[in-house]
Parts: structure tokens; C-alpha cells; sequence
């Protein structure tokens, strides 16, 4: 059954069909909000959150509309608004240093966890418009139309600034690791 | 070509995005400007950690905690219904069958494409590597990327006809002796592949570079190839041979015979 036949269930009354939706999208939306907080454990109260809201305003959900699509808006919503009430921004508060050990998975090698960590870091250093367009292109292997149908834009657009954003990187990781 | 289209062009290379026209400006850039081909090793390696950076798995407490808030809003939405476990016991049961079959095929389903996903990327990664290969091979301007071409498919496991008849081109014919060399040294390695041995076998009859006659003579013999001794008797026979290339062919008869 497609995400939008489920949707429209949970839209018409039949909350059960959520339940599937979440077992599809939780680590995806868990790893995009990790990728973009940084945080584990923060990433997990705000994918929460993403579908408490799911269910609150599923009568906002247009027939027809991309689930998918819908989904990542929302969690955009929580990521953005979770730092506006806090009052400050990703790069207020984050402690470059940490970040490697705060996202690497124990079980990798050792240089690719080196090389891992070089990258998160170097992450922490771009936009969030950047390091968001990065992790849904590069980490969740989205194509530029999907990235386009979810920031409301067009795929040239699109395209043009994950390039720009990759060059960017680059440059940060090895910068990084001259040092 | 201006800086930030050049840039753009290389990151869809790597991505294997490419037109033919465009692939081959990429390719004569990357051969002929040192900057560029530095740019493309360290864009590689980072959209290499990127797509194979590790993926997060979040704890239990969020599946629990989904359920808590998903029961929470069927009570208050009035209309979900309240489920008595006795008399739908069997609807339950058969629900949790239909979970735990499902859960194990889209677990299944996810770790194949995953491993689809994989495979692609690394055919492209393959494919880039040997696309610049042959167009190392070929550059006629420099005997040194030539060497380095020959000396990076000495990495590879196999080889294909095009890349065998590339290096079998450079130990006939290229004018530096050292690139003939490593080409030797090179198909050397693959001398289980279809017609690698064959050729070398030719080569012996036309290789017209006395150091690399030699190198030939000695592998003909490292491998027990009897069948060039006729063609070592020529050489031995022959007024253009040099001294040495006898020697090493006269050597090469007693060892064999």
C-alpha cells in the first residue's frame, strides 16, 4: 500500500495505519534530524515530535500530495522551531570537537570512522541550508527532484547548490585535516 | 575552462552523470591540469565518506514512545475503537503474524536494495577508474602518466580486452623503454587472462627494445614457456640481435630444453 493511500486513512479517522507509516519513515526522519542537530538524543525527541504532529494535523495533509514530501517539511518545521523557542542557533552551541564521537558508529574501521569524523565536523561548518541539503542528497540518496518537491523549489535550483555546498565541504575537510 | 563549471563537471563525473562529449572534456582536464585531478582525488574521497557514512539507528524508547503518543490520540480523537483483547484475541494474534512476516520482508527488501545501491556505486567508481586509466595510458604527451597509468592497473583483479590491448600498445610500441617495462611487469600479473600470455609470446617476435627482449626472455623462462624456444634460436641466430639479448635467449634454450 503507497505512504498516500495509508495517509489518507489515518486522514479519514484510521489513526491505526500511522503505525506503518512510522515503521517506513522513523530512521529516515531520525537520521535527517541527527544529521542536522548533531545530537542523538535531541534527534529523537524531535523525530517524536515529527510524528505527534503527523497525527495532530493530518487533517492538513492534501490528498494527493506526496507523503514523503509532506513528512520532511514537517520535520524541517520541528528542526527549525526547536532552535527559534531555544533562542539560538545550531552553531551557538555546538562543540565542533565532539561531534565525531557523538555520531560515529563503533563498528567501522578505523580510518573510514577518522575520515567520519573529519566529516561531521566539517559538516558543523556549513549553513544549515547546506549540511540539510547535503544530508538529504548524499546521506538519505534523495534525487534533486524530491529535494526540490520538499524545499518548494526547482531542480536546477537545487542542483547548483548541492554542488556549491559539496566544493564547500571539501574545503573544510581538508582544511580540517591539515591539522 | 572557467573554474566553477570545471568543478560542477567533476562532481558529476564522479556521480557518472555525464554526456559522452562532456565525460571526455572532464577526462583531457584531469589528464593535462595537475590542479584539477588533485580537485577530483579530494572530491571523491568526500562524497565517497558521504555516501557510505554509517547510518544512525535510533533506541527502542522512540518506537515506545510513538505507540504511547499514537494510543493517546486514538482515545482522544473519540473515534479510534477501543480493542477488547479476549474476544479479538485471534485478530491479534494473526495482526502480530502479519507484523513480524512483514517486518522480515521489508527488512529483507531494504537490505537488498541497500546492497543494490552499493554495487552500483562502486560499477561507477570502476568505471571512472578505468575510463582515466586508458586515457592515462594513452597520453601521448607524457611517458610519466603513461607510467602511472600502467602501474594503477596493476591494482585492479582483472582485466578487459581494451585494457590488455592498451598495454600490449605500450610494450610493442611506446617510445620510452621504462613505460614498455612496466607494461611488461603489468600484464605479467595477468597471466591467467584470455590471450595475455599469447601476446606476450608475439611480443617476443617483434619487440625490437634489447632491455625489454631481456625482461621478455626471462619471464618466457620463469613461466616454462617452451614453446619460444624456436623463437629464441632466431634471436640467437639473428646479425641485429645485440650480444646481450643473445646471451639472455642462449640462457633462456638451456633452461627451457
Amino acid at each position: 500500500m503507497t505512504d498516500e493511500i495509508l495517509m489518507e486513512a489515518v486522514k479519514n479517522g484510521n489513526l491505526q495505519q500511522a503505525s506503518l507509516l512510522f515503521e517506513r519513515y522513523n530512521k529516515k526522519i531520525f537520521n535527517f534530524l541527527a544529521r542536522m542537530t548533531m545530537d542523538r538524543e535531541l534527534a529523537e525527541d524531535l523525530t517524536q515530535n515529527v510524528f505527534l504532529r503527523m497525527l495532530k494535523y493530518r487533517n492538513s495533509y492534501r490528498e494527493g500530495s506526496r507523503f514523503q514530501s509532506w513528512i520532511y517539511q514537517i520535520a524541517r518545521n520541528v528542526f527549525s522551531d526547536h532552535y527559534q523557542v531555544n533562542k539560538n542557533r545550531f552553531s551557538d552551541h555546538i562543540d565542533v570537537e565532539k561531534i565525531g564521537e557523538h555520531m560515529a558508529d563503533r563498528d567501522e574501521s578505523d580510518e573510514m570512522l577518522e575520515k567520519e569524523k573529519l566529516l561531521h565536523q566539517s559538516m558543523a561548518k556549513l549553513t544549515e541550508e547546506q549540511r540539510e541539503l547535503l544530508v538529504l542528497t548524499r546521506f538519505q540518496h534523495m534525487k534533486y527532484e524530491e529535494v526540490a518537491a520538499i524545499m518548494d523549489t526547482t531542480v536546477a535550483n537545487i542542483k547548483v547548490k548541492v554542488h556549491r555546498a559539496i566544493l564547500k565541504l571539501r574545503e573544510h575537510y581538508f582544511e580540517l585535516e591539515k591539522i | 575552462m572557467e573554474k566553477e563549471i570545471l568543478e560542477s563537471l567533476i562532481i558529476d563525473y564522479i556521480d557518472n552523470k555525464l554526456t559522452t562529449a562532456d565525460r571526455q572534456r572532464v577526462e583531457h582536464e584531469l589528464v593535462n591540469n595537475p590542479a584539477a585531478y588533485r580537485l577530483y582525488e579530494e572530491l571523491k574521497e568526500i562524497l565517497h565518506v558521504m555516501d557510505h557514512a554509517s547510518r544512525l539507528e535510533p533506541s527502542t524508547k522512540l518506537k515506545a514512545g510513538f505507540e504511547s503518543i499514537l494510543n493517546e490520540e486514538v482515545k482522544s480523537s473519540g473515534r479510534g475503537k477501543t480493542v477488547s483483547f479476549y474476544g479479538n484475541f485471534y485478530r491479534i494474534a494473526a495482526a502480530v503474524a502479519l507484523l513480524v512476516v512483514g517486518g522480515s520482508i521489508g527488512f529483507w527488501i531494504s537490505k537488498y536494495n541497500e546492497q543494490q545501491a552499493h554495487m552500483i556505486a562502486i560499477q561507477n567508481d570502476l568505471a571512472n577508474t578505468r575510463r582515466l586509466m586508458l586515457a592515462m595510458l594513452n597520453d601521448d604527451q607524457s611517458a610519466s602518466k603513461r607510467i602511472q597509468g600502467v602501474n594503477q592497473t596493476i591494482g585492479l583483479e582483472t582485466v578487459d580486452a581494451q585494457l590488455v590491448n592498451a598495454l600490449v600498445n605500450r610494450l610493442n610500441q611506446d617510445p620510452n623503454s621504462n613505460v614498455r617495462l612496466a607494461a611488461l611487469e603489468a600484464l605479467s600479473r595477468f597471466l591467467d587472462e584470455p590471450n595475455v600470455k599469447a601476446k606476450l609470446i608475439k611480443s617476443l617476435e617483434t619487440q625490437n627494445d634489447p632491455v625489454v627482449q631481456i625482461a621478455l626472455i626471462q619471464l618466457m623462462v620463469q613461466i616454462k614457456e617452451k614453446s619460444v624456444i624456436k623463437e629464441l634460436e632466431r634471436i640467437v641466430d639473428d646479425a641485429e640481435s645485440l650480444d646481450a639479448v643473445k646471451d639472455e635467449a642462449h640462457t633462456g634454450i638451456l633452461k627451457l630444453s
